[in-house]
């Protein structure tokens, strides 16, 4: 009877574990998967969760390509305007650093030319992701303003180098390529 | 976080005076000086000891050019110098006499008795009186006393002839004798109990002598006599000697046929003949030494001197018969030679020098004490006169050593026959120097260019060759590559060597030096100035000097080309001296000034003849340009040469003579006057554009009546004043200087300073002051005045309206006070202009040359205000009205360089860097660096330390370079 009544051994732990391996959760599991969380389990824990409550799985709806554009727009203006949004910054990091020449301004300069720079020869591949068959037509207008942004961050540049002086628009810049005007006449001193 | 921009504008703008002065390491380095005394005179030169107890003696001489000097006899350095000032008087009859016993020294020139310190040269007391001193004794007194011994001093003051007693402890006057005959006082002797003044009286022709006696205590007159000697002496130059201060003092004189030799012994009216003897020839001169101490026995020796050979006989007086016998003689030897007295205590000796060998006689028997052999240069020439002194060793061991003047003006110390030291004082009393090119590499410069000129092809091929050819010096360059390599490494003073090759630098040239007693002299100053060559070009009397109107140097053909004012030229070879051509005075016309005229059949040395007029020329020679010269009244007028027929004809085209006033000096631009910048950059980066004429010459004019100093800037092509302005209250008996460069001009003067209305301005004053303006094309910024953006300008027709007003300048002139007077001014050179320019003014006073930033004197100081940050940027800091001669700004520093007459600049192949040559009575050459030495590395740059450095990070890098590889690898094979 005793043997009878014995239940089967359970099994080694070790074998539980490699049956039921545990599943890589977030902390808070209490918190539910926002609406229209793409269920991307592996192929194991697919089975798993279908095996345990099929009915817990809210099948989400994809979203339509109208949908789909008004986001990518979205993400593209975001894109267009990040420039501007590290300007201040900038500035105020630029007249921290004062007008001499130091390493320190001098490598503020240079990124401050380089960014805006790269980024106006990256403008196409900034977009390439939002871009679609209808957002096409609208990206034209957010990229014109990326560009008016980068620009706007080159132009601060411009105004740290010319804070700096660097920029030849004073006369003295120009003086070494002006000449003394020839005289037509000459007179030897002869006293 | 920044430091306050004031502050480091201040240490900016103090930053180039605080460090621009002559390092201790490069003073007697890069400059050198001749401290010269002039030649020295017979009768002027001596050996004397300045302390009694002390055996040491020094060589004092007064040269012809007014220096008296101590020179050490050993080393041939002068201890001490003073110059005589005379002002208008002829600097050849100074007087110099030293006071036995006493260290001291007494000279006179012109009105004034000096006496000297014999150590130290300092001044113990002058004394001035009318007349012109004629003749100096010390009075030595029978009585041997602490008192300093007294000085009489005749002198000439109209007809009449004045013995003065000086005192010997301040120079006062202690009595006065006044010779009130009509004659000319003529010299002084003094005898233990009397004092003689021996003077010329006129007898048809010629003169006779009168002795007056008089006591030496009061002065009186006690007797006189006189010599008829009216058949023998016609000038003073035919008296031999008045034997001064011997126990007999003797006056002699020749006949003029030169037979016999007449003696007289002061005080005896007696006059002895002493026949002379014929050496090989007529005599040309005869001398006659005794010795000038009392003590001395009263011997004396008459040298005779042939055209081609020279004896000498000595005779001795008999004190108590008062007669003259013949001791001995010397003999008759060929060439020229010298005979020199020294006297030790009773003792008198002669040295006699000849072309071989000099000897030394005792007065009193004919047996030669001392023989050497004379090994002397052959450059120094044959041997003029000399000074002695002889020591004595032993019994019968005695040492000379004699300080000779030789006939190419070297003064020779020759101690027992050989060559102790030689100063070459011919070299002073320069009155022109220009500066000569070395010969250089212009032959591979004219192969590239000639290479440049041929197709690619054809010169490719000509390299090829050239490369070929030039391996044959590449075993000599190998040899010669590790010295390089060492040499810049371990640094070596600047190259100096004989060799006149140019160095890489440009610091090598020669310095051609024209002297008033007409030599020439050709100085290496890339080796501190050493005589190269010297040539004399005229003979010049004593009393004359050579008056050069004009020398250059032409570097195409490397000759120098130097004019007289009577119209003599002389052609000399700049590197050997040799003399190409010789003209003598007088064969063409007199000459007062030269110019270098570039015509169109090449470059040549006109002269300016009388009046301004430079005379027709051959149409192909005549210059295309406008000709500047000055009138015999200092008018100032411009030349035009116009054609007519084969002939140019010089035409006045402007004439230029303010009313009322007398014009003193007009100074052109230097030749060489390269401006890199055409605009100063202000400090908020607008520009002011200079005024860059270089057709402008300033004119110095004072008043005739009054006190006023004008000065006047004129185009001088067309002769309209551009500027003017006018002082007042100016001495004009004082140096006024000028200087004219770039777009800025400098004068200095001694006169009033007006007050000044800002509160710390000075009140009315007198100084010396310096004027410094500052010449721009418009007073705004950024604008280029009337002549607009026009690319090139005419003097004449300035725009195109016509009978438009000259493109008058905008000037900025500030006035500065300095502590002493200038006497001239010059300018640094640099080879493109872009070094700022150095003043360089010479200082009379004390006797050196300062070198003034521009930027001290920059007339655009602000004025009772602070500069405000953009000036301060500029570099221009706040006015002060009084300008230090800071001792750092002194390019001499310790040296005394007198008698400096002009200074000369060159610009060497390093920008930084302009040669500076100043001459006169002394030489003195050195380097300046205006913005310092930007482009040479100093002494003070470590190359032992660089190449070190560079090594061990060789040594670093072969380490650590295996080490990183294997780490590297590793880095790929090996996972943990």
């Amino acid at each position: 009877m005793s043997v009878a009544s014995i239940p089967p051994p359970t099994p080694p732990c070790w074998v539980v574990d490699l049956n039921a391996p545990p599943v890589s959760k977030p902390k808070s599991t209490a918190i539910p998967d926002p609406p229209g969380f793409p269920v991307a389990l592996s192929g194991k824990k697919q089975n798993s969760s279908s095996s345990k409550s099929p009915a817990t799985t809210t099948t989400r709806i994809a979203p339509t390509t109208e949908e789909m554009d008004v986001l990518k727009l979205k993400k593209a203006w975001e894109v267009a305007l990040a420039p501007v949004k590290q300007l201040p910054m900038t500035a105020i990091m630029m007249y921290m650093s004062g007008n001499s020449l130091q390493i320190f301004s001098i490598m503020m300069v240079v990124m401050a030319f380089k960014n805006p720079v790269m980024g106006l020869v990256a403008t196409n591949q900034a977009f390439e992701k939002f871009e679609s068959e209808g957002t096409r037509e609208k990206l034209w207008q957010v990229k014109g303003v990326y560009v008016l942004m980068q620009l706007l961050a080159l132009a601060l540049g411009v105004w740290k180098v010319n804070g700096m002086g660097l920029l030849p628009t004073t006369r003295s810049d120009w003086l070494a390529w002006e000449t003394a005007r020839d005289p037509l006449e000459f007179a030897i001193p002869a006293f | 976080m920044r430091p306050p921009k004031s502050l480091l504008c201040l240490a900016l703008s103090i930053l180039p005076t605080a460090v621009l002065a002559v390092f201790a390491d490069e003073a007697g380095v890069v400059d050198y000086h001749y401290e010269l005394l002039g030649l020295p005179k017979p009768d002027t030169t001596f050996f004397y000891r300045p302390r009694k107890e002390d055996k040491a003696s020094l060589l004092y001489t007064l040269s012809d050019l007014g220096v008296v000097g101590a020179v050490n006899p050993g080393t041939g350095v002068p201890v001490w110098r003073q110059v005589l000032s005379s002002g208008s008087d002829s600097l050849s009859n100074g007087l110099l006499r030293g006071v036995d016993g006493d260290g001291v020294v007494v000279s006179a020139l012109g009105k004034t008795v000096s006496a000297w310190d014999a150590i130290s040269g300092r001044l113990k007391w002058q004394s001035k009186f009318s007349g012109q001193v004629r003749d100096l004794e010390v009075m030595e007194s029978a009585i041997v006393s602490a008192e300093a011994k007294d000085v009489l001093a005749l002198y000439e003051d109209g007809n009449k002839g004045i013995l003065r007693r000086l005192t010997g402890n301040g120079g006062d006057l202690k009595w006065e004798f006044t010779d009130e005959a009509s004659g000319v006082p003529f010299q002084i002797s003094t005898s233990p109990k009397d004092v003689f003044v021996i003077s010329l009286h006129a007898a048809g022709a010629g003169y006779n002598l009168k002795v007056t006696t008089l006591d030496p205590v009061t002065g009186k007159k006690v007797d006189e006599y006189t010599l008829s000697s009216k058949s023998d002496i016609f000038d003073i130059e035919d008296i031999l000697l008045v034997g001064a201060s011997s126990a007999a003092p003797i006056l002699a004189w020749t006949d003029q046929a030169k037979q016999e030799v007449k003696v007289n012994i002061l005080g005896k009216k007696a006059v002895q003949n002493l026949a002379l003897r014929e050496a090989d020839g007529k005599l040309t001169k005869v001398t006659l030494h005794a010795p000038h101490l009392p003590q001395s026995q009263p011997h004396f020796l008459v040298f005779s001197q042939s055209a081609s050979a020279n004896r000498a006989d000595v005779y001795h007086v008999d004190l108590k018969s008062n007669a003259i016998t013949k001791a001995y003689e010397l003999p008759k030897v060929g060439g020229t030679g010298t005979i020199s007295t020294s006297s030790q205590d009773g003792n008198v000796f002669f040295t006699r020098m000849t072309q071989d060998e000099a000897i030394l006689v005792s007065s009193a028997s004919h047996g030669v004490l001392g023989r050497w052999p004379l090994k002397i240069d052959e450059s120094h020439g044959s041997l003029l006169h000399a000074a002695s002194e002889v020591v004595t060793r032993s019994t019968n061991l005695f040492a000379v050593r004699s300080a000779v003047a030789t006939s190419n003006e070297d003064w020779v110390m020759i101690r027992n026959g050989a060559e102790s030291w030689t100063r070459v004082e011919g070299l002073s009393g320069a009155i022109v120097a220009d500066w000569a090119e070395l010969p250089g590499e212009e032959q591979l410069a004219a192969t590239l260019k000639a290479e440049a000129q041929t197709n690619p092809l054809a010169s490719y091929l000509h390299r090829w060759q050239r490369h070929i050819q030039e391996l044959e010096y590449l075993p000599a360059y190998l040899t010669e590559l590790p010295k390089r390599v060492m040499s810049s490494i371990i640094p070596v003073e600047s190259v100096t060597s004989d060799e006149l090759v140019r160095d890489n630098f440009g610091f090598h040239k020669m310095v051609i030096v024209a002297t008033q007693r007409g030599r020439l002299y050709g100085l290496n100053a890339g080796n501190r100035g050493k005589v190269v060559w010297s040539a004399k070009a005229y003979d010049i009397p004593d009393d004359s000097k050579w008056d050069v109107k004009g020398i250059w140097v032409d570097n195409v053909k490397g000759l120098v080309n130097v004019r007289g004012a009577s119209g003599e030229y002389v052609l000399v070879k700049a590197l050997t001296g040799q003399i190409i051509e010789k003209t003598s005075p007088g064969s063409w016309p007199p000459v007062t000034s030269s110019v270098v005229i570039d015509s169109a059949s090449g470059k040549w040395f006109l002269p300016i003849g009388v009046d301004g007029n430079p005379g027709d020329i051959p149409s192909a020679w005549a210059p295309k340009d406008v000709l500047v010269v000055q009138g015999s009244n200092g008018e100032v007028r411009g030349l035009k040469y116009m054609e007519d027929g084969a002939n140019s004809v010089p035409t006045a085209a402007w004439t230029f003579q303010p009313t009322g006033e007398k014009i003193i000096n007009v100074v052109a631009k230097p030749a060489h006057d390269p401006v890199a910048s055409i605009g100063r950059v202000l400090g908020d980066r607008t520009v002011l554009y200079k005024y860059l004429n270089p057709n402008t010459i300033l004119v110095t004019a004072i008043s005739e009546t009054g006190s006023s100093l004008s000065m006047y800037l004129l185009d001088s092509v067309s002769g309209d004043i551009l500027y003017s302005t006018s002082h007042s209250g100016v001495d004009t008996k004082q140096p006024i200087t000028s200087i004219l460069t770039e777009n800025w001009f400098a004068y200095s003067m001694f006169g009033d300073s007006a007050p000044g209305t800002a509160e710390d301005a000075l009140p009315l004053s007198k100084g010396y002051q310096l004027v410094v303006t500052e010449l721009f094309e418009s007073e705004l910024a950024n604008d280029r005045g009337p002549l607009g953006s026009l690319s090139n300008t005419s003097s004449l027709e300035p725009l195109d309206i016509p009978n438009a007003e000259p493109a008058i300048p905008h000037a900025v002139s500030q006035t500065f006070l300095i502590p002493e007077a200038i006497s001239h001014m010059s300018v640094s050179e640099t080879k493109q202009g872009i070094t700022t320019r150095q003043l360089l003014c010479t200082l009379p006073t004390t006797n050196s040359i300062i070198g003034i930033l521009y930027h001290i004197i920059n007339p655009r100081r602000p004025v009772g205000r602070d500069p405000t940050p953009a000036e301060m940027e500029e570099g221009l800091f706040r006015y002060t009205p009084f300008i230090d001669f800071d001792p750092k700004m002194i390019l001499t520093h310790k040296l005394n360089v007198i008698g400096i007459k002009g200074v000369i600049t060159s610009p060497a192949l390093l920008e930084s860097t302009s040669l500076v040559f100043a001459y006169g009575i002394d030489i003195f050459g050195t380097r300046v660096v205006p913005s310092m030495a930007f482009d040479i590395l100093g002494k003070g740059f470590n190359r032992l330390n660089l190449v070190a450095t560079v090594l061990a990070l060789q040594v670093g890098v072969m380490v650590l370079a295996p080490m990183v590889r294997r780490k590297q690898i590793n880095g790929r094979w090996m996972t943990s």
